[in-house]
């Protein structure tokens, strides 16, 4: 079993002033799960991993794999990366140049002594996983970059650990094959049912392969939830920001009702729990629609009138900056709409925009999540 | 059940024990020891010698400092020093930036500047002595056939005046700028100096404006190795000056070391201020550097020709190849071809003589061999010692403070003239505890301590530019820090090795400024008994033994291109 827990870490970088990288973290991830650390550049995720892997020496903690201290500060246990059973899988592949993709696949089993996986022919077995058994006696600068990524998986897969950890493993990819090695590897982690933590700042990626998903800031876990719940419910502002709810409309609450920088808002905001009167709703670009101004907003939503700044074509839709106030806000306007249509997408032109508040999550002033009552 | 349990733990409560010193000293204990022994190589020798000078109530620098000519001996010194920094600031940039405007075809030229550090030193001088000498020079005698110099004797030019030293010494180390500005050309993103061209700067203007500011760095640190060279010069200055008395304050440690009675406390002040302004300058090259690890640089486009391949660029790195180098080493065929030194030359009369003699004489053969031995010793025990040292430096983050103290052992002998140590380890080992003197292991030992800095960063600079990643794939493959060395490391770093290797080699092969002060009469190397027969003044002789150093020499700089690709010379 390989039920990894992680229990107050914490590592700090020297420098001045020390930076801290994680700070008291604590995490259980089950057997056969995929787990994703996401969050941007610096938030700690990469840290966890690679103190996971015994390459980073965390200052506090303890990190134990199926119940069996790996690291742990209070003892003084710290387990080489060579004793700890793990796979893993670099961003920049890192297959050594000096050995074939057999000698590069291979090793793990020759210096871990695999015996068994030697005879047994796992290599093969493996490569062909990851449809690379063609590519066996060819050097890594032989090969292209998706190549070697899905090389540089049956390395990291080979010994059958019982940790696979990725760190960025796609982001050297260009994006068509980073969309292919993506559903691949989401294939075999299916069929497979190794136990993975895999660093990423794509959400993305993030939400297509991660059966939980922890979001990272500043070395400590802001959400850690399924990627259903992440998506539908981020805990906190950060999180909604992070994972794609990109307007955040300021809403204020007076005499006359609700209004988003000086603009009255039109239609019900629902009750929330303890009555703010101030807070900010996040919504998606997708949530946010534009349309001729005073119509055509459904009854249950809310509206603002606003301004247009400029438009783009995507396609079924205009993706559109806008104005509300002075606040500038991305939404979305049907290609067959009536603002299209009548060429009114242009700078300078009046509309107004509307979202539904089911679609919206609604944040108090330290960025905690506000329920709506009942 | 899965959860996240923020601060639930019990391990975090837990109080941590108190760090416990004996397991902490005991895991060291290999580090610790390595540390010491290097310590003691190159630290031994230098504060014994140095101690001698504060003897007596500071008896050295009373005898030293107010000898008569010594105000003179510093101004020499300092002139030296500063006059060639200068030449070779001009020419090795100047090159550099020639070598960077040169057609495809024309690349192999890039080779040309770097000769001078490949040819050896003792050849190099003898070679302008032969040319320029007032009466016999080659160089002199055509000069005098000219319509105005033609009632002239001797001269018109003295070889053996400071002007002459200065001016081949700051031609050799035009090389070493040359290197640095090479090295720091290549780095720049030609994108850069695009970018200028097309906002509108003409090429010249480009070149004062972005490229040379960016260059300041290299160029700092290019001149302070050149400045300290340029301070412990000793050859040009010894080979040249002594008859006609122009002394540097090397020449006068040799003096008090090698000639009755010796006075080791004397040449230790003497040296004094050459060695504390040589340790402040790698201090202070140290800081402004800081981590390596911050110059592990990725991609970006090399520098690129801007603009047409220029002609006068090619013409202009031949011409000075073609002096600086050709003509000494054409005076030193001649010569060596010659039954004796005349300024008329005849192509009838010449012979290998001088070329079966030195192989007759056991003393040259024996000292060849010497040098080819004790050089490839010295670089087997210097590859090693390096990569221990790289692979701590790269990989010590736990041991940061063994990690700095070694760091700055290493970097030592940079900044300490060779003179200083070849009068250290004379000092040192010629009396207990450790007696070497005379044996050919003294001379293995200064090798050693000499090449510690190259063997370090040529080393380190081929492992940062491996980067950590593939030695951590290895560890988390399964593979323990042993297994990853031999397998990971070393495969990838053979040609770096090699090339390591082959560079120490040569180098070595013409040490002469420490050999000459170590070395005993049954105990010889190549550039020692050339001194000894220029002394002698069997200068035909001198020649022939200057030619087959640079034909060992070659033969290094030969496996050093084969081992480790056509721009070896660059890593130095």
């Amino acid at each position: 079993m390989s039920h990894v827990t992680i229990e107050g870490l914490s590592k700090k970088y020297g420098g001045n002033p020390p930076a801290t990288a994680v700070d008291n973290l604590s995490l259980q991830i089950e057997e056969g799960e995929f787990l994703v650390l996401l969050g941007p550049s610096g938030c700690g995720k990469t840290t966890t991993l690679r103190c996971l892997a015994g390459l980073e020496v965390p200052d506090s903690g303890r990190i134990a794999f199926g119940g069996k201290s790996v690291f742990d500060a209070a003892h003084g246990i710290d387990l080489a990366p060579d004793k700890r059973s793990i796979g893993m899988v670099f961003q920049s592949y890192a297959l050594w140049p000096h050995m074939t993709v057999r000698k590069n696949v291979e090793y793990p089993l020759k210096v871990r002594g695999l015996k068994q996986g030697l005879t047994e022919n796992w290599v093969e077995e493996t490569v062909k996983l990851v449809d690379c058994e063609r590519l066996l006696d060819r050097y890594p600068a032989q090969l292209s970059g998706g190549q070697q990524q899905r090389v540089a998986l049956a390395r990291g897969l080979v010994a059958r650990p019982q940790l696979v950890l990725f760190d960025e493993p796609l982001s050297n990819l260009d994006a068509r094959l980073r969309d292919l090695v993506r559903s691949q590897l989401h294939e075999l982690h299916a069929r497979l049912g190794f136990t993975a933590v895999f660093v990423t700042h794509d959400q993305t990626e993030a939400l297509a392969l991660g059966d939980r998903l922890a979001i990272m800031r500043s070395g400590v876990i802001e959400q850690l939830d399924t990627a259903q719940r992440v998506f539908e419910q981020p805990a906190t502002e950060y999180v909604a920001g992070f994972i794609g709810m990109n307007n955040r409309l300021v809403l204020e609450h007076s005499e006359g009702g609700w209004t988003c920088d000086g603009v009255a808002a039109q239609g019900n905001i629902p009750e929330l729990a303890g009555a703010p009167r101030w807070m900010a709703a996040r919504l998606r670009i997708e949530d946010l629609m534009v349309g001729p101004a005073n119509e055509g907003a459904p009854a249950d939503a809310v509206s603002f009138s606003a301004t247009v700044v400029d438009a783009a074509f995507a396609g079924r839709q205009y993706d559109v900056v806008v104005t509300v106030g002075n606040t500038r806000f991305q939404g979305r306007a049907p290609s067959d709409g009536p603002l299209a249509r009548n060429g009114q997408l242009v700078a300078g032109a009046p509309a107004q925009v509307w979202f539904r508040p089911s679609n919206a999550v609604f944040y108090g002033q330290q960025g905690e999540r506000i329920a709506s009552q009942g | 059940m899965t959860t996240l349990q923020p601060g639930s733990s019990g391990g975090l409560t837990r109080e941590l024990p108190k760090p416990r010193l004996g397991p902490w000293i005991a895991r060291r204990i290999p580090l610790l020891l390595f540390l010491a022994a290097l310590a003691y190589l190159v630290l031994l020798p230098l504060v014994r010698l140095q101690a001698l000078a504060f003897e007596d109530d500071f008896r050295g620098f009373r005898v030293a400092y107010s000898a008569a000519g010594m105000a003179k001996t510093i101004w020499n010194t300092v002139g030296l020093a500063l006059g060639s920094l200068v030449i070779a600031m001009i020419f090795g940039t100047l090159l550099a930036w020639w070598a960077s405007q040169l057609s495809p075809r024309m690349r192999w030229l890039r080779a040309l500047p770097v000769l001078p550090i490949v040819i050896p030193a003792v050849a190099n001088v003898s070679g302008w002595a032969f040319l320029l000498s007032p009466r016999p020079g080659y160089l002199n005698a055509l000069l005098r056939m000219l319509p105005w110099w033609s009632n002239l004797d001797t001269g018109p030019v003295e070889v053996y005046s400071l002007l002459w030293i200065v001016l081949i010494t700051g031609f050799s180390l035009t090389a070493f700028i040359y290197l640095f500005v090479s090295t720091g050309l290549q780095n720049i993103n030609s994108e850069i100096i695009e970018a200028s061209r097309v906002s509108g700067a003409s090429a010249l203007e480009t070149f004062f404006r972005i490229t040379l500011p960016l260059l300041r760095p290299v160029m700092l640190y290019g001149g302070g190795v050149a400045l300290l060279l340029g301070l412990g010069q000793f050859t040009a200055p010894l080979l040249l000056g002594t008859n006609t008395g122009v002394r540097v304050m090397t020449t006068d440690m040799y003096t008090a070391v090698t000639s009755a009675p010796t006075d080791f406390a004397t040449a230790a002040a003497v040296g004094t201020p050459l060695l504390v302004f040589g340790m402040l300058l790698v201090m202070v090259q140290r800081l402004l550097l800081g981590d390596q690890a911050r110059f592990v640089t990725h991609g970006g486009k090399a520098f690129r020709l801007a603009g047409k391949p220029s002609a006068t660029a090619a013409l202009g790195i031949i011409v000075f190849a073609v002096i600086t180098t050709g003509f000494p080493m054409v005076s030193l065929l001649i010569l060596s071809l010659s039954s004796y030194w005349s300024p008329r030359v005849s192509i009838s009369r010449m012979t290998l003589d001088n070329f079966q003699q030195i192989f007759r004489e056991s003393g040259i053969v024996s000292a060849v061999t010497n040098s080819i031995t004790v050089s490839l010793m010295a670089v087997c025990i210097s590859l090693l010692i390096g990569f221990i040292v790289a692979c701590v430096l790269v990989r010590g983050q736990r041991v940061p403070i063994l990690r700095t103290l070694l760091d700055i052992i290493v970097a030592m002998p940079l900044g300490v003239p060779a003179v200083i140590f070849g009068a250290g380890f004379l000092f040192a080992y010629s009396r207990p505890p450790v007696v070497l003197y005379g044996s050919w292991w003294v001379l293995v030992v200064v090798y050693v301590t000499l090449m510690l800095p190259f063997t370090t960063r040529m080393q380190l600079s081929g492992m940062l530019a491996l980067g950590k990643s593939y030695m951590e794939a290895s560890r988390v493959s399964g593979a323990g820090f042993v297994k990853t060395e031999l397998f990971i490391t070393l495969p990838l770093m053979r040609s770096t090795l090699g090339g390591a290797a082959a560079l120490m080699f040569v180098l070595l092969t013409h040490e002469f400024t420490a050999s000459v002060l170590v070395r005993s009469p049954h105990n010889q190397v190549m550039g020692t008994v050339l001194f000894d027969y220029w002394g002698n003044g069997s200068y035909p002789l001198v020649a022939a033994i200057a030619i087959t150093m640079t034909l060992v020499t070659a033969l290094g700089v030969l496996m050093a291109m084969l081992i480790g690709g056509r721009d070896v010379l660059n890593k130095l």
